[in-house]
């Protein structure tokens, strides 16, 4: 077991920092688009778990972003002065469909929960105490997404055109969950769309156990999970669905994920901030 | 994953971690009752500080994982019933401020930490009193 940051040598830092980019991303991303549909959702419950769930998701954000501050990143530069280009979540968490369908919202928080309970297994064995600590507090606040998720499809599913929504979105949303499972390619390099890179940095991932299981194991446990539900569901897997060039891993995003971070990093702009401030002692300093 | 089983007589353990000897919290909540001296002073400190959403004390919650005192140094292992609470840098700086005040500490290292995670098991018997009289009955 690594206890701390100087367990580790620095091809593995910069597994880490990748590793982390990655999940905190993912967290944060998605947690701002199920904020957008909390104003469109059906019913009032279903405003409040979103908004419940996004609450979550933000947390869980943080927690994986100080884990990167042992490497010397802090939260709020990493939010506010990182380059768009340099966030690695999936395109799966950064489409935008405010003015969509319900059942893509479902439906996202369906593929992206089954892929997070995975994820997560396999972090709760993870070599590097910090991160294998976290797990706990994170896997028993998701329990309850992938519950929502599941009876929100269940009821979708009830009437057909509910159906043909359902699996409309699921044919359109399942390649971009392909991307959970790409390698990325480590950031702040300025490097994109390096193949070569990202598997580089995956093998030493998996080789220090910084992740007990490959990227390839968890996408083939996550395809048996979302088959089988979606056979038991009725609903029909796409065939012969590829990975998307764009995979937010490899530091290529569609255009919505632009518009977001001009979104969310407007009022810092507009308040003339340069720089972030630390206002409290950083949490994890040993 | 399945949510962990609460373990009445102790914090929940996590099935996937090897419990080294010496791990560092294996009795919670700590309460500093067995405290003497700068430390219990910090104690006391800690004790001032309340959630901001219920008047009971972060002691009396169970937050607190680790209290080490040395060298005008005050450490504090802490975590929060919550990921993604809304009171994080409130109650942080808090911690600090209030133990900056104690004579004798001159510098204060606030470590979040989360494991293992908080459940109500760790509210201690003096905060569910607290609790049940702001209206909120705390049953494990």
């Amino acid at each position: 077991m690594y206890e701390t940051i100087d367990a580790l040598n620095e091809t593995q830092h910069r597994a880490l920092e990748t590793l982390m980019t990655t999940m905190a991303d993912d967290e944060f991303v998605i947690a701002e688009r199920y904020i957008e549909w909390q104003v469109h959702a059906p019913s009032l419950e279903s405003d409040l778990a979103l908004a419940n769930i996004a609450q979550d998701e933000l947390g869980h954000a943080r927690l994986w972003y100080d884990v990167l501050d042992d490497l010397g990143h802090t939260e709020s530069a990493l939010l506010y002065e990182r380059d768009p280009a340099d966030f690695r979540h999936s395109t799966l968490c950064e489409l935008s469909f405010e003015t969509g369908d319900w059942a893509d919202a479902i439906v996202r928080s369906y593929l992206y929960d089954a892929a997070e309970t995975i994820r997560l297994d396999a972090l709760a064995e993870s070599s590097y105490r910090p991160i294998a600590s976290r797990v706990p507090k994170i896997a028993a606040e998701e329990a309850f997404h992938l519950d929502h998720a599941v009876a929100w499809l269940e009821r979708l599913l009830e009437a057909d055109d509910g159906r043909q929504r359902v699996q409309a979105a699921f044919d359109r949303l399942y390649p971009h969950a392909l991307t959970l499972f790409e390698p990325a390619v480590p950031p702040r390099l300025g490097v994109h769309d390096d193949d070569l890179a990202a598997a580089a940095v995956e093998a030493t991932i998996v080789d220090a156990g910084l992740r007990s299981a490959s990227l390839d194991e968890m996408a083939d446990e996550w395809r048996t999970t979302v088959h089988d539900t979606a056979e038991d569901l009725g609903l029909e897997v796409p065939t012969g669905a590829t990975v998307p060039t764009m995979t937010g891993r490899n530091g290529e995003h569609v255009d919505d994920w632009f518009e977001l971070y001009d979104d969310f990093t407007h009022t810092y702009r507009e308040l003339g901030r340069t720089h972030t401030e630390r206002i409290m002692p950083t949490p994890d300093d040993g | 994953m399945a949510e962990p089983t609460p373990d009445t007589e102790g914090p929940t353990l996590c099935p996937h971690t090897e419990y080294a000897p010496g791990e560092p919290h294996p009795e919670l909540p700590l309460t500093g009752a067995s405290a003497i001296g700068l430390e219990a002073e910090v104690w006391e400190a800690l004790r001032a500080v309340e959630d901001p959403e219920m008047p009971v004390s972060i002691v009396d919650l169970g937050l607190i994982y680790g209290v080490d005192v040395g060298g005008g140094t005050a450490r504090i292992d802490l975590t929060l019933t919550y990921s993604g609470c809304p009171a994080r840098d409130f109650i942080l700086q808090e911690v600090a401020w209030r133990i900056e005040q104690v004579d004798g500490i001159d510098e204060v290292d606030v470590n979040l930490v989360w494991y293992p995670p908080w459940t109500v098991t760790n509210v201690t018997d003096a905060g569910r009193e607290a609790l049940e009289r702001f209206g909120l009955s705390v049953s494990t």
